[in-house]
């Protein structure tokens, strides 16, 4: 039986803009409902703040980063301290970057569809890491 | 991320604005400021910091502490829970009514700190 590694998500944790309530929401999708004992999630304050356990994993299995706006701080602290991530999602290529926006917009039924989107293509790339891992 | 308390936490801070003062305050990405982004300093050096933790690792303290400030509180919401526990959230997805009114608890102790109303 071949090893099949779970694939470690590291969503934003940020509350500067929208996109980071959808990052967590399409995150925890997949951990919950698509790929429930397919994935992982990893704390990102825990991770930055330099976690063993957090970033040995993220060292030696493939992770997928998903940053709610173009700072991109789960990656960039990702390949920093850990090492490069398998895949990079950033919620401003979905929206076209709408991080200025914090009002009740971001609580709208679009937003739900747009957690769909991004949650669906999070679990296309687990499938894919998963197929391609030796 | 995995908490529900976690998620109260992140609950709070659109009720902040809704205070009768809502530009006494405004919100540091955390992540933002562990990545040493100097406009998230500075606005944590120059401000009263009330930090909001969901876990007992206290990473949002922890850090605050870390680029040099010291905040005038440090929320844990298990310890707020402790002192409601009927407002015990339902599950990370969906925090529920119970952790909503967590979440207003949380913000009632900032504002009866002096931090607005």
């Amino acid at each position: 039986m071949t090893f099949k590694p779970k694939i470690g998500l590291i969503s934003c944790s940020g509350e500067a803009c929208p996109g980071g309530r959808i990052s967590r929401a399409a995150t925890l999708e997949v951990l919950h409902h698509l790929r429930p004992t397919d994935t992982v999630t990893i704390c990102l304050p825990l991770f930055l703040a330099g976690d063993a356990g957090e970033r040995g994993f993220a060292g030696v299995f493939p992770t997928i980063t998903v940053d709610g706006c173009s700072k991109l701080c789960a990656a960039k602290g990702t390949a920093e301290y850990s090492a490069e991530p398998a895949v990079r999602i950033n919620i401003d290529d979905y929206t076209g970057g709408r991080c200025t926006s914090t009002d009740e917009e971001m609580r709208t039924q679009s937003d739900n569809n747009l957690v769909k989107r991004v949650a669906q293509d999070l679990a296309t790339h687990v499938d894919h890491l998963r197929q391609e891992w030796e | 991320m995995g908490k529900a308390l976690g998620a109260v936490t992140r609950e709070t801070i659109p009720l902040l604005p809704d205070s009768k003062s809502p530009h006494e305050y405004r919100t540091v990405c955390l992540p933002l400021l562990m990545t040493d982004d100097d406009e998230s300093k500075r606005i944590v050096l120059e401000s009263a910091v009330y930090t909001i933790d969901g876990c007992a690792k206290k990473c949002a303290s922890t850090v605050v502490k870390h680029v040099g400030a010291t905040p005038v509180m440090e929320i844990l919401a298990a310890r707020v829970l402790a002192e409601h526990r009927e407002h015990k959230p339902e599950t990370v997805l969906d925090i529920g009514d119970g952790g909503r009114l967590l979440a207003k608890d949380i913000v009632e102790i900032i504002a009866n700190d002096g931090g607005t109303d």
